[in-house]
């Protein structure tokens, strides 16, 4: 396990946070005298196109990505634990449904559904909120992955022989789940550290199709779309910094996620 | 000997028509592609249902119009019509076509086919947004005494009606082929959804150029359906377009720098950016969102709380005059010089609502019933301008406690929205002005046109003045005095002033690039900008 990475990106939310509270201006606050600036005292990493705190709203960018896309992963981690031993544990027919279900639900274009959903939601629904039901959703698309997975898994755990001799000392099925959820931890680690990374990708492509967190809230999706104008125009190479954060951050969980497989 | 008599008789023969092939170079240039990019697929192809800018660039590319507006010196001239003649009241239009008119596949234009276009048009059915021009399109009535004679009896007369005329493509008779048969310059070719539209060269087009060559110059056209304005660029520094004819601004200072001399800021063009609330009936929104939205004095505040010179000089960069009133002052004869710029001053719009019972509460505006003032503004995405636009705005109006969501669709989702379903709140969009003749405004500022943007369709007018605007812009269209019209236009300018269905925000200027090695350009600030003069367009130096 690379626990230097993880503290690596401790240290980097960490940062964040301090910035974020420790900075006179907010994400959204526009220096309309200052716009497109670049470092300066008052502004440690320039101002994007609107005169905002460039590092302000990349400390926010930061912490909300990776919350959101830890948060969204435990989840999809979660439910893919739960409906993967249901399907391994029931009765054969409600197994094999389970992952018929799961198959078909990765087949989905997953983009249109998101689309949909997007679409669907009330014009008047705040940025935050938008972005919960963003990464809610994220998490829904995600269980299905890894259904097959922990299925298997949780299979061959209930054939292993020191499950038959438990049950034949008495335990009952109702009492092995915390001994069968011992043996699965790695797995929902995995799982875990394999799709943070993927989720804070897919809210950056999704902001870059404008169905991402809506503004003034800052995301890496909608920081990234700015750079497509902003590294046009801008003279100052710290205009990249949500960009260099943004691969900071996905080199740090994919060395992690290298040493946990390890 | 007879072998050497025919070299002499060559060599002579040359020599003879050696002097006539530079200038027969320099009058017709060889033909060759001119390309360039629309940023979205036409809604349409058929010329009566333009009512996109996509649309109405194609359809100035291929309609073949009775009578042509020379974008760049502001005259009508003969098209199709080789002249007309307009009765003392204004009643009666005779037109002259032209003798041995052709469509694009070689079929003779006649009178029928005009008087068939005209009445394709003016039906109901087909609910051409042109139609709303005639202000009575039923009862106009379209007749042919011979092949070469239409006559157009009117109702009432509509001034303007030269660009009323530049605005209908004469089609074939009872055939509708959505520009794949025309009587302009070019005709639809190849339609790719999705990816471009290909233009041939009209062979039968009646017009000519210098020393009789035929016109149009250019071959073909291909214009490619390309939102990212980015890629457009880039492709048009290496060459692939021949020009750009709307350059974002954002792109514009990099292009300048790239390279000089290829870019041209031409000033306040004659659109507008503006930000509307919903007003219709049909609008699924809740009672109390429908009272603000209707509140003259709740547009007023949201007006007084915009910093419109924050927006050009950040949105616009620079490129953009602070707007106020659907004129820009590039339309120097029907600009209302007396309307005064709109000074933003937060305090004067929260001192308008509390009079009207809102108050706030923190950081929040409450109305007199208590509900939070919250709402949302679309627009489209892809436009960095709009949306850095609505960002400003979202600013602006937190300040006086208004919290507005800014959410971004596709063009068409949000079409459907603002055309059909009325499901939003507030948007922010810009309208073009392909004419300079108020008269061409009338199917937005008529109260029963399906484009009076905040409030489509209305059986009555809903307010008194929207009811003093219809009278306004009838009388303006009816008059013959331009002292009559200008009043008229005047009053609707100040009466939008003050009710403010439209928050106008800015002018964009014209801003466009040109190929070095394209001739026979003209530039003008008038739609379809730099494209308007396509017929005499070219490669330099014969470019294939």
């Amino acid at each position: 396990m690379r626990f230097s990475t993880l503290i690596f990106i401790g240290l980097l939310g960490a940062l964040a946070a301090a910035l974020l509270l420790g900075s006179s201006h907010t994400y959204a606050a526009q220096d309309r005298e200052h716009v497109s600036d670049s470092g300066s005292r008052s502004y440690l990493a320039g101002t994007d196109e609107l005169g905002r705190d460039r590092a302000v709203r990349t400390a926010a960018a930061l912490l909300l990505g990776l919350t959101g896309a830890c948060v969204a992963s435990a989840l999809a981690s979660s439910l893919s634990l739960l409906l993967g031993s249901v399907a391994a544990l029931s009765a054969s027919w409600l197994g094999r449904l389970l992952l018929y279900c799961g198959d078909l639900f990765l087949t989905l274009p997953w983009i249109f559904l998101l689309m949909l959903v997007r679409s669907a939601l009330p014009l008047t629904l705040p940025p935050v909120q938008s972005g919960v039901v963003t990464f809610l959703l994220l998490a829904a698309l995600g269980a299905p992955s890894f259904l097959r997975l922990t299925h298997e898994r949780v299979s061959r755990l209930d054939k292993q022989d020191w499950r038959l001799h438990a049950h034949a000392m008495g335990l009952k099925k109702s009492q092995s789940g915390s001994q069968l959820l011992s043996h699965l931890w790695p797995i929902f680690w995995i799982q875990f550290l394999l799709y943070v990374p993927a989720c804070i990708i897919a809210e950056a492509n999704l902001g870059t199709l404008g169905l991402g967190i809506a503004e003034p809230v800052p995301s890496w999706g909608n920081m990234v779309t700015g750079l497509q104008a902003a590294a046009l125009t801008s003279t100052s190479h710290l205009v990249y910094l949500p960009v260099v954060t943004l691969v900071l951050v996905l080199v740090a969980l994919e060395l992690t996620i290298f040493g946990a497989k390890q | 000997m007879n072998h050497k008599l025919k070299r002499a008789a060559v060599a002579a023969a040359v020599l003879f028509c050696s002097p006539c092939l530079p200038a027969l170079s320099a009058e017709a240039p060889a033909r060759t592609e001119l390309a360039w990019t629309l940023h979205y697929d036409p809604k349409t192809l058929d010329p009566a249902k333009v009512d996109d800018q996509a649309s109405e660039q194609i359809r100035f590319l291929t309609a073949g119009v009775l009578i042509r507006l020379n974008r760049s010196n502001l005259s009508y001239e003969p098209a199709l019509a080789e002249s007309w003649n307009v009765s003392t009241d204004g009643k009666l239009i005779t037109l002259r076509l032209r003798p041995g008119l052709r469509f694009s596949d070689g079929s003779p234009l006649t009178s029928a086919d005009v008087v068939a276009t005209f009445r394709r048009v003016l039906s109901p059915a087909t609910a051409a947004p042109v139609a709303e021009e005639f202000l009575d399109p039923g009862k106009v009535i379209v007749d042919a005494p011979d092949t070469a004679t239409v006559r157009l009896h009117l109702p009432n007369r509509v001034v303007g009606i030269a660009s009323v005329l530049d605005e209908i493509a004469i089609e074939p008779a009872n055939r509708i082929t959505s520009g794949a048969v025309t009587s302009g310059p070019f005709y639809v070719a190849e339609y790719k959804h999705g990816e471009y539209i290909r233009l041939h060269r009209n062979p039968f087009y009646w017009k000519r150029g210098n020393a009789g060559a035929a016109l149009p110059y250019a071959d073909d056209l291909r214009l490619d359906f390309l939102e990212n304005t980015e890629t457009e660029e880039l492709r048009f520094l290496r060459g692939e377009y021949a020009l750009l004819d709307h350059v974002p601004t954002e792109g514009f200072s990099t292009l300048a720098r790239r390279m000089p001399g290829v870019t041209h800021d031409l000033g306040p063009s004659l659109n507008t950016e503006q930000m509307w609330f919903n007003q219709s009936d049909r609008a699924p929104l809740p009672a109390y969102e429908k009272v603000w939205f209707r509140d003259t004095t709740f547009r007023q505040a949201v007006s007084l709380a915009l910093h419109r010179a924050d927006i050009a000089r950040i949105a616009y960069d620079g490129h953009a005059t602070p707007a106020n009133g659907f004129i820009s002052p590039a339309n120097t004869t029907w600009y209302n010089k007396a309307l005064r710029p709109v000074a933003e001053d937060a305090q004067s719009a929260l001192a308008l609502l509390a009079a009207k019972g809102y108050r706030k509460q923190g950081n929040q505006l409450l109305d007199p019933a208590g509900h939070p003032v919250k709402f949302s503004i679309l627009t489209n995405s892809g436009n960095r301008s709009r949306e850095r636009m609505a960002s400003i705005i979202q600013q602006d109006l937190a300040v006086i406690g208004m919290q507005v969501n800014v959410v971004t669709l596709d063009f068409p989702a949000l079409i459907e929205r603002l055309m059909h379903t009325q499901a939003y709140e507030a948007a922010i969009l810009g309208l073009s002005n392909v004419q300079p003749d108020p008269s061409a405004m009338m199917n937005v500022w008529l109260s029963s046109s399906p484009n009076h943007q905040w409030n489509p369709e209305e059986k009555s007018p809903a307010t008194p003045w929207e009811a003093e605007i219809d009278k306004q812009m009838r009388a303006q269209a009816l008059a013959s005095d331009t002292k009559v019209r200008k009043a008229a236009v005047d009053r609707v300018q100040s009466i939008v002033s003050e009710q403010l269905p439209f928050i106008y925000l800015v002018y964009p200027n014209t801003l466009c690039a040109v190929s070095p090695q394209l001739d026979g350009v003209q530039l003008s600030v008038l739609q379809p900008d730099v494209v308007s003069s396509i017929e005499t367009m070219h490669w330099k130096g014969g470019r294939h």
